[in-house]
């Protein structure tokens, strides 16, 4: 196991997550629009309780239990969703009036990245749902390098940035099989496997990753995981009230999650019943191990001491009063940067 | 004093540019204040670009590069999102991305910045503006309409062709039939500029479709005389109860929404009153539901509530309501001057005192000195003819009507159980500061003016407006005020002295008869808007559109409606209550979709192609994509998308800053919407000439030049075909409300905050001042100031007494059922703003579509989709009495049973045989829209016009 120096690591909020996307399309619009990456989505949102991206994602395996890898799924381009081509100018320019519409082409789509959006759970009134966006954990333990037979998987020295040495990659995909939360894409052009990479080369200027510095919500907080000064080690480490995506699966996410807070839900008169959280405890459990409940006790107390006028740090870091701080320092606008001899 | 000002043609003229845009005659004194230095930006650093392949990092080393980076912003009606300043990353000639400049100062240490505004849509639009749906050349139709055969052709022989039959029309049947379909481009910049000068020269019609879409709030109107007036996003900050009531902030207002979300962890209580658990109500603390429709006897209960535990604010009540004015039981209208003194004045008012009896309301100012007018008062009183009759106070007799609405009762009408009613009012009664996400969604409803007034009586009884965090508000716009100086510009030098020479007069008379800085403008806004250039949108379509058909069977619809609809119509006209030009059987004869989309937009769109598109002589479309209407154009003729002109754009108080931007990037022949107008004036011009056609009679006969129309057009060549910048930056330095901003710093630092709200009807109803360390908390002026409110009361006017109120018993807020508009059917297609599109601009993007299921969709509960063996992704046949389309089905327990939900402007081409899914909406004429005559209820600009409707429609769904 490859251990770095310092451990980058991102914050969400999933209190401020509104599921708009801005994130996924940051990335898109940086990174995967190239051919054989149109399929891409190396973040994502989706809504949950849902099947997610990949369909299905969190029943197809990969990590470790008890140290020991799990064997896993590939999941298909279908089941990602395959980037959907469309007849504009069928439409628009081919003279058949109002016999053709606008549509996918090919067969009828039958997944999306997003295709579960805003349906979630439960029964109406008491139906439920929130957001959750993913990128690639980057990993203390990475199922991915350990799975990788060409050793073309590295966790950077410098900042625990996991990357898939895409000169080494022959695309034989076992990082794909071993991966548990399914973050990583095949390049059916290039035949190499891809995958969120970070925003390296941002952060090596000093500047936050696209999802992050692009996301209006202001959910996403970045650093190095031991900055005691900046907001990812008081929100991990000493708040505890970020918590991994599924820490069952054995990996050690670096990528942690402030848990969300429904509204509550009503008994058959119309009458609030605090017994029964909107949100199942049970499917937080499920998403965010055991501790997901002692975290929306403390979020709740520090949430009513706001609301009685007194003090609270960790609001105060949640609210994010000046945006750039959310950064851990990696907050140059990168609009002053000139290249020279490009 | 109430009733139609009569004007000459002078006066109609200085209306009538007043009216476009606000009166800028330095009608008062606001304060000017510097605005704050944002921090200082890190300096350029020069950074060596990576090798060209030293190894596969520098692949993506070498993608994050670019030449050169241009501030812009998306010169889009985004409304309550707008604006964001973004940079665009400019490489190989071409835009490659955007990223949001994120660089807007912090207002106060204690408030969150309203940094990185920006959203999907918008980081995405370095791909839309390159895809197909791009218009790239000037298209002219080479079959039918609606046939998609197409040629090229010329931008010469385009705007000629088009021009012959402008000149045509002019000389003919009158400029009045030429019409302007403004849509979600109007910046009020250089674009704007352009598009008002030459239909003013031209004495052409607008079509103001502010309440054709059913953005009206004609409830906000009805109480407080004027529809804008809105907080900025920060001011949420200090709300202790934050009522996201028929809105969805997390689809509409993407950039604002951490406002709310962190206001929560500063203490704030959310609560979201929706049918649906919306992606808002995800992160409320309470969530409501509510029955489509019932949202008026939801908020009546609330009332009930607060009235009957005595949680009211009875001095709040006394001094800024009309609710103890006193109405006459005999009928049923306010006790007024005129009743009591032979000769008085209709529009003065009375309450009772404890003392003196039955007093005068003050009108000049709401303070009331040692007044102490009674909330209930039941008395007799003599008139001046001697009748004795019976008066009681406004209160009095909502506390009757409200008797009716106990939350028991309450409950069989909006679905609201009974506790959570009271468990509601309770809240608001205890808050400190309960305010109101803004939302346009009660405008599309038949009777959304009725729970407009009801929320408006809610936060009245609690006290809840003018103080920090507070308030129920209107609708949100802030816009810089020198448009109108650019346009009277245009006007030869000796009509422009008279023209402001009448304007100053005309200020001077109003002031001395006590109205206020907001209500001169109104007042000039309505004179003008009787003149005509600008028009009822809604009427129009009504009209020479024929949708009024659809609303033929109305009376079996509406169970409180006792006489055909277009009866009432008429009887509207002919009093002007409301107007319509062109005047009907005048023909519309050539029509402009400027970026507008009308064949979209229109409810019942099909009665518009059978009834508008045969009288059209000519049809253009000017757009930088291809839309549902470009479809059905004679010509389509390619504008610069927003990366490519450089421009400035109004904004709203919930982000109190102008946002500008420079031309980053040229595209194929599209050019921009300035040059269009410029072009077109010139061609215009050149073809009068050819005729030998000097004048033209304009709509109220009088003669007018056509000959010389470039050269006013141009201010005589001063603002030449390619002039954006010197235009967009001519209209800045006539501006009032940015005090000390410079076009040329502006432009390249992309925003400015505005230093105050400025002179213009846009603007001047927040009633509230801008200062660059505070958030912004409308109705402050009224509050705290004690300014009047523009209303006929001068008070938040909860009770109407024109004369169709009374016959629609609409008097007070009252709760009545929804018509069942398109037939007696089981479902209520209702709608909301989405997501994922502004309007329809982007609706038919690929990436935007990738993140939905790549078609339109409809939403339905699981209960309703059940019984029907609907699945999941199923193509279901929606249909009424009016037509049917088909769409994909979405089934989710979120969505209420009974409702099912299309979020608006899928374009009709993404429907099969592009029936699109407005077909089936009625939009049903609402009579007491057609109402005018009093004071604060005559139309006038943006607002207390017509409008159209669609949450009312009732559907049926089967499988396809």
């Amino acid at each position: 196991m490859t251990k770095s120096d310092r451990q980058l690591a991102m914050v969400l909020d999933l209190n401020k997550c509104i599921g708009c996307h801005t994130c996924s399309i940051a990335c898109k619009r940086l990174w995967t629009r190239d051919e054989g990456m149109e399929y891409m989505w190396w973040n994502t949102v989706n809504t949950q309780p849902g099947r997610g991206t990949p369909r299905d994602w969190q029943e197809m395996g990969g990590g470790f239990r008890d140290g020991q890898a799990l064997p896993g799924k590939l999941p298909t381009r279908g089941e990602f969703g395959d980037a959907w081509k469309f007849n504009h100018e069928e439409v628009f320019y081919g003279g058949k009036g109002e016999k053709a519409h606008l549509k996918p082409q090919g067969k009828d789509p039958h997944w999306g990245p997003n295709w579960d959006e805003d349906q979630g759970g439960g029964e109406y009134p008491n139906a439920y749902y929130f957001y959750l966006p993913r990128i690639c954990n980057h990993c203390t333990h990475p199922a991915c390098l350990e799975a990788c037979p060409r050793k073309a998987i590295e966790k950077r020295q410098q900042d625990g940035i996991v990357v898939i040495n895409e000169d080494r990659c022959r695309g034989y995909r076992f990082c794909m099989e071993a991966c548990p939360y399914k973050k990583i894409y095949f390049n059916h052009a290039e035949k190499v496997s891809q995958k969120c990479i970070f925003c390296f080369p941002r952060i090596e200027q000093g500047v936050a990753n696209a999802c992050a510095r692009q996301c209006p919500g202001r959910v996403r907080f970045v650093g190095y995981r031991d900055d005691q000064a900046a907001p990812i080690y008081k929100l991990v480490d000493k708040w505890k009230v970020a918590l991994p995506l599924h820490p069952d699966y054995g990996t050690e996410p670096n990528v942690f999650y402030v848990p969300p807070i429904a509204p509550p839900s009503f008994d058959e008169n119309g009458d609030l019943d605090p017994s029964k959280p909107r949100i199942p405890d049970e499917y937080l459990v499920s998403l965010f191990g055991p501790e997901v409940l002692e975290v929306l006790e403390v979020l709740k107390a520090e949430m009513a001491k706001k609301r009685e006028g007194a003090e609270s740090e960790l609001m105060d870091l949640l609210i994010a009063y000046k945006w750039k701080e959310m950064f851990g320092g990696f907050d140059r606008d990168p609009a002053t940067i000139e290249w020279t001899g490009s | 004093m109430s009733g139609p000002i009569h004007l000459d043609r002078r006066s109609f003229l200085q209306a009538a540019l007043a009216g476009s845009a606000g009166l800028a005659l330095g009608l008062s004194a606001l304060s000017c204040r510097e605005s704050e230095p944002s921090e200082p930006a890190l300096g350029p650093q020069r950074i060596p670009a990576p090798p060209e392949y030293g190894d596969w990092r520098d692949v993506y080393r070498e993608r994050w590069q670019w030449d050169k980076v241009v501030r812009s912003s998306h010169w889009v009606n985004c409304w309550y999102q707008a604006h964001c300043a973004w940079n665009v990353y400019v490489k190989d000639g071409l835009v490659w991305r955007e990223e949001q400049s994120a660089d807007y100062p912090q207002i106060r240490p204690d408030v969150p910045d309203f940094n990185p505004r920006g959203c999907q849509k918008g980081a995405c639009f370095s791909e839309r503006m390159y895809d197909p749906a791009r218009i790239r050349h000037p298209l002219k139709r080479a079959g039918e309409r609606g046939s998609g055969k197409w040629k090229r052709i010329s931008w010469e022989q385009a705007l000629s062709e088009i021009a012959e039959s402008m000149v045509t029309t002019i000389d003919e049947e009158g400029s009045d039939r030429i019409i302007w379909d403004q849509g979600p481009g109007i910046s009020m910049g250089a674009q704007t500029a352009g598009n008002a000068r030459l239909s003013v020269l031209l004495d052409s019609t607008s079509l103001d479709m502010n309440t054709e879409i059913g953005d009206g709030h004609r409830g906000v109107g009805e109480t407080f005389g004027k529809i804008l007036f809105e907080r900025s996003a920060d001011d949420y900050f200090f709300s202790d109860m934050i009522v996201c009531w028929g809105s969805n902030p997390y689809y509409t207002q993407i950039p604002n929404a951490h406002f709310l979300t962190e206001a929560r962890y500063n203490g704030a209580q959310i609560v979201c009153i929706t049918p649906d658990f919306n992606a808002s109500s995800v992160h409320a603390d309470l969530w409501v539901p509510v029955k489509p429709g019932g949202d008026a006897a939801l908020g009546l209960a609330i009332c009930q509530v607060l009235i009957e535990e005595d949680m009211i604010d009875r001095e709040f009540i006394a001094e800024q309501t009309d609710l103890p004015f006193l109405v006459r039981e005999d009928t049923g209208l306010f006790l007024r001057d005129s009743d009591l003194h032979e000769g008085g004045d209709e529009d003065e008012l009375y309450f009772h005192d404890a003392q003196r009896g039955a007093v005068k309301a003050p009108r000049r100012t709401l303070e009331l000195g040692d007044l102490r007018p009674e909330l209930e008062a039941d008395t007799e009183i003599t008139l001046h003819d001697g009748k004795r009759v019976r008066v009681r106070t406004v209160f009095s007799r909502l506390k009757d009507l409200i008797a009716a609405y106990t939350p028991e009762e309450a409950s069989s009408l909006c679905g609201t159980p009974p506790p959570m009613i009271r468990e509601l009012a309770q809240r608001f009664g205890r808050a400190k500061a309960a305010c109101m996400v803004t939302s346009s969604n009660f405008g599309k409803a038949y009777h959304g003016n009725l729970t407009e007034r009801t929320q408006a009586l809610v936060y009245a009884l609690t006290g809840n407006y003018g103080k920090k965090g507070s308030g129920f508000v209107g609708f949100p716009f802030l816009t810089h005020d020198g448009i109108e100086k650019f346009i009277l510009e245009s006007f030869a030098f000796p009509i422009r002295t008279v023209i402001s020479a009448m304007g100053k007069f005309e200020e001077t008379r109003l002031r001395l008869a006590g109205f206020t800085d907001e209500m001169i403008l109104y007042e000039q806004s309505r004179n003008a808007f009787a003149m005509g250039m600008r028009t009822s949108g809604a009427l129009f379509w009504y009209i020479h559109g024929g949708l009024i058909e659809a609303s033929e069977k109305l009376q079996e619809w509406d169970p409180y409606l006792d006489r055909p609809i277009k009866e009432v119509l008429e009887e509207s006209l002919e009093k002007n209550w409301q107007y319509i030009w062109p005047k009907p059987g005048n023909d519309p004869r050539v029509m402009f979709s400027l970026v507008s989309n009308p064949l979209r937009r229109i409810r019942g769109y099909p009665l518009i192609l059978e009834h508008l598109w045969p009288k059209l002589r000519t049809m253009v479309t000017i757009d930088w994509r291809m839309t549902s209407t470009g479809l059905w154009s004679d010509y389509v003729l390619p504008a610069a998308a927003w990366y490519e002109r450089t421009e400035h754009k109004w904004v709203t108080p919930l982000m109190p800053f102008i946002h500008a931007g420079e031309k980053a990037t040229s595209f194929e022949e599209a050019k921009s919407d300035w040059e269009i107008m410029s072009r077109l004036a010139e061609a215009v011009d050149k073809e009068a000439a050819a005729r030998g056609i000097k004048s033209f009679k304009d709509r109220t006969g009088n003669e007018r030049p056509l000959e010389g129309l470039y050269d006013a057009f141009s201010s005589g060549g001063e603002y030449g075909h390619g002039d954006d910048d010197k235009v967009a930056g001519a209209l800045i330095e006539r501006a009032s409300n940015l005090e000390g901003v410079e076009w040329e710093e502006l432009k390249k630092k992309g925003w400015a905050r505005f230093t105050s709200l400025g002179n213009t009807i846009g603007s001047i109803g927040t009633a509230a001042d801008i200062t660059p360390d505070d958030t912004i908390t409308p109705l402050t002026h009224h509050v705290n100031d004690k300014q009047p409110y523009p209303t006929l009361s001068r008070r938040i006017q909860f009770y109407l007494d024109q004369e169709l109120y009374v016959e629609m018993g609409e008097q007070l807020p009252v709760h009545k059922e929804p018509p069942t508009a398109g037939g007696d059917y089981p479902l209520i297609l209702t709608g909301g703003h989405t997501r994922w599109s502004i309007h329809s601009a982007w609706r038919d993007d690929k990436l935007m579509l990738q993140l939905q299921r790549g078609e339109p969709a409809m939403w339905m509960s699981v209960e309703d989709a059940e019984p029907r063996g609907i699945s999941d992704g199923d193509r279901a046949k929606v249909f009424n009495d009016l037509d049917s389309f088909e769409i994909l089905v979405k089934v989710a327990p979120a969505v209420r049973p009974g409702e099912v939900i299309i979020y608006h402007a899928w374009d009709n081409f993404q429907f099969k045989d592009q029936k699109g899914f407005q077909n089936l909406i009625a939009s049903p004429l609402n009579p007491v829209e057609l109402a005018g005559g009093q004071f604060h209820l005559r139309p006038m600009d943006i607002s207390m016009q017509p409008s159209h409707t669609d949450r009312d429609t009732r559907v049926d769904v089967a499988l396809a």
